[in-house]
């Protein structure tokens, strides 16, 4: 196995990566522990909800419900720097006055 | 007992210290749905605003590193590296497995974008450069080519055609009577 070469359009699975075996310390396995620690717990929480027999509602999932929340609640965060606002005025208030001039001046 | 309700729902309204719509709408809210302090907030400044966030969204301290602060409106939003879901293990055993996420996972800000249906990050056969260069020196070699045979055209000779009879003088509408001029379209 020392001279695989993985597919073109694939990337090289973790338990065939040198570094994995050769160059690791002591903190990059502990906190690949607590990355599978944190993992492992929401697998059984999900793993308990999905097999729970008396189950009747939907699993709701709270990651999903915090990206949709960031995702729609921007405007709280927002600050109207010089890049923000040339971004603005490029595709908000630009087209607007770009488009009436075309469509006014260029008749059939 | 409606009568009843509604009589200690106007007392109240009457001892309340609220004015306008404050006074109407109760101080308390149900205890059902998501609570306040696990949705996104804004940008995390001390370390202690930085650990509770990791907790927040189920990640590690060390993994957690907000988008910077420039007011595009990320808020507390953890930067999560952008990789397609091309790119995860085929073989693992993920609760979603056609979105190749777990249940509960922190989701990528343009996790939409970045579904097996849509972009793909996962290593091409050839480097981005090399792609680049083969395909616009194709399309420039091709644009340039037809530019300089619109400036330089190369055809069969052609002349304009050569009607007999004059150049048809009584079929145009010449005067019979009349003695047309005469064409010649050769020389000896």
């Amino acid at each position: 196995m020392a001279d695989y070469q993985e597919a073109p359009l694939a990337t090289r699975p973790k338990t065939l990566d040198p570094n994995e075996y050769f160059s690791v310390s002591l903190e990059q396995r502990r906190s690949e522990q607590s990355r599978a620690a944190l993992r492992a717990n929401l697998k059984r929480q999900y793993q308990m909800q999905l097999n729970n027999p008396l189950r009747r509602e939907l699993i709701e999932d709270p990651a999903l419900t915090r990206w949709v929340y960031a995702r729609t609640h921007t405007y709280p965060h927002f600050n109207a720097t010089s890049k923000t606002s040339l971004l603005g005025a490029m595709f908000g208030v630009a087209p607007l006055f770009i488009l009436y001039y075309v469509f006014k001046t260029d008749r059939v | 007992m409606a009568g009843v309700g509604f009589r200690r729902w106007a007392q109240a309204l009457c001892r309340g210290n609220g004015s306008g719509i404050s006074a109407l709408v109760s101080g308390c809210r149900a205890a059902s749905g998501v609570s306040k302090g696990s949705l996104p907030g804004p940008y995390p400044t001390t370390p202690e605003e930085k650990a509770a966030a990791a907790k927040k969204y189920n990640m590690t301290v060390e993994d957690y590193e907000p988008y910077p602060n420039k007011g595009e409106g990320y808020g507390d939003y953890p930067n999560l590296p952008e990789r397609s879901q091309h790119e995860r293990d085929p073989w693992y055993q993920w609760d979603h497995p056609d979105l190749r996420r777990n249940w509960g996972e922190p989701i990528h800000w343009d996790f939409d974008m970045y579904i097996r249906n849509r972009v793909d990050t996962s290593p091409s056969p050839v480097s981005w450069s090399s792609m680049c260069k083969q395909l616009f020196g194709f399309i420039g070699f091709m644009l340039f080519m037809f530019y300089l045979g619109e400036k330089f055209p190369s055809y069969q000779p052609v002349a304009a055609k050569q009607y007999p009879y004059n150049d048809l003088y009584l079929e145009k509408g010449g005067d019979p009577e009349k003695e047309p001029e005469e064409v010649k379209h050769y020389e000896i």
